[in-house]
């Protein structure tokens, strides 16, 4: 059971966290936002394996956000009852942060990508490609420190402010992002070169398919999060 | 529109996508953080970052989609990496990409100069504007307030997104690296 929420297809969990963050839209009660964040954790607690300390430090920026969010409504609001709409506005973000996490947190990219290109017929050409890029974050990485080392020899910066090194910033992008476009016309060529069409009609090493159980759980997390949204309106 | 690109253009548009990716991480943490003192309107100074990688891929690719990919794609990157936007942020990309888009359907995709990246970023201010008005509650917030927000929003996707975008990709040419892309035949078929 505690594996259910990585187990469930990746374009099914990502359809049901979107219907539920549209829903939620719609609400500008306090109840509702806090239900549904209420029901995330449970149902994250409940059906999965994840690492708490990565999704509070994930949250926190947000939390930080939502703070913001609360006092400009207060203060700029236009609604009867500021604090009530100002509050469901915070706990929004907190619902939306904690559906978002509820997915992030239990998909593999991999699979993710695997799964929208099997399921929701995304094109290989694109899937793959994006794949590829993926895969180069950490060359990427290593090329951005890497220019910026060389750029400290040939012209040492004594001065080390934010301000500065955001100036510094175009001087960087510019050489790592050709190397990425001479990495990108490299890369497209070993890929042709080695068959890929990019067409529909091939096979998969990585199958991701749909299962009676993707039907059954998603149900379940749909009554789960609807009945908040109902409690929510008839508060 | 899938057909006429080809892989060197979709695995550009990928690899644009992480490095841009990466970019609007950071400045989403950013956002975030200033946003708990000034709120919400902490990020429409820097929204116009968000629109960058649609401006720079069309300017070099110069075809039909190709600046509604690269933003979905880099919001895919930024979903993989893990951030508590998540999968909505796929969403936002595609309504942001798809306003800088409708920019350059409205030349028909022949012009690609500034005044035309310009309008690209407030294509994609409006449009992710609208999006945020929905998902944001900006309803629930007084209409100066609002107007005020859009108008930063305009400003810095004109600014930060459409000449921010424009320097790049100049910088970018001169490295020589776009040889075998559209921006440099059409730059060769132009030059006096």
């Amino acid at each position: 059971m505690s594996t259910w929420l990585h187990r469930l297809n990746p374009s099914i969990k990502m359809l049901v966290t979107f219907v539920f963050i549209f829903a939620l839209a719609f609400y500008f009660d306090p109840w509702t936002p806090l239900f549904v964040f209420i029901a995330v954790l449970v149902v994250q607690l409940l059906f999965s394996r994840i690492n708490w300390k990565r999704w509070a430090l994930l949250m926190l920026p947000f939390s930080l956000g939502a703070v913001g969010y609360f006092w400009t409504t207060y203060v700029f609001g236009t609604s009867d009852d500021r604090l009530e709409t100002a509050l469901s506005l915070s706990f929004r973000v907190f619902a939306f942060s904690s559906l978002s996490l509820l997915f992030v947190l239990t998909t593999s990219p991999m699979q993710f990508i695997m799964s929208v290109m099997q399921q929701l017929k995304l094109s290989p050409k694109l899937a793959y490609s994006l794949l590829v890029g993926y895969q180069f974050l950490p060359v990427l990485k290593d090329e951005f420190i890497q220019i910026r080392q060389v750029q400290q020899l040939r012209k040492p910066q004594v001065q080390k402010s934010t301000l500065a090194k955001l100036r510094a910033l175009p001087s960087v992008a510019i050489p790592l992002l050709a190397g990425a476009v001479r990495k990108a016309e490299k890369t497209a060529f070993a890929m042709e070169a080695r068959g890929f069409t990019g067409t529909r009609d091939r096979t998969y090493f990585h199958e991701v398919r749909l299962e009676r159980f993707d039907l059954y759980f998603s149900v379940v997390l749909i009554v789960i999060f609807t009945s908040c949204l109902v409690v929510g309106a008839t508060l | 529109m899938l057909a006429n690109w080809k892989l060197k253009e979709v695995v550009l548009m990928s690899l644009l996508a992480v490095v841009f990716g990466i970019i609007y991480l950071v400045f989403l943490h950013i956002g975030n953080i200033w946003s708990s003192l000034i709120g919400p309107i902490a990020y429409e100074w820097i929204f116009g970052v968000w629109f960058l990688v649609s401006i720079v891929a069309m300017a070099i690719i110069r075809k039909p989609g190709a600046a509604v990919v690269p933003e979905v794609m880099a919001a895919a990157i930024e979903v993989m990496l893990g951030n508590a936007v998540g999968p909505r942020l796929i969403l936002a990309g595609l309504v942001q990409g798809l306003g800088a888009e409708a920019a350059f359907a409205a030349t028909r995709y022949r012009r690609f100069d500034l005044p035309v990246l310009i309008m690209a970023g407030v294509g994609a201010s409006l449009f992710s504007f609208a999006y945020g008005y929905l998902l944001g509650g900006f309803s629930a917030l007084s209409p100066w307030y609002v107007a005020l927000m859009l108008g930063i929003r305009i400003l810095s996707g004109a600014v930060i997104a459409g000449y921010g975008g424009s320097l790049i990709v100049n910088g970018l040419y001169a490295t020589g690296s776009l040889r075998g892309y559209a921006i440099a035949r059409q730059k060769r078929d132009v030059r006096v």
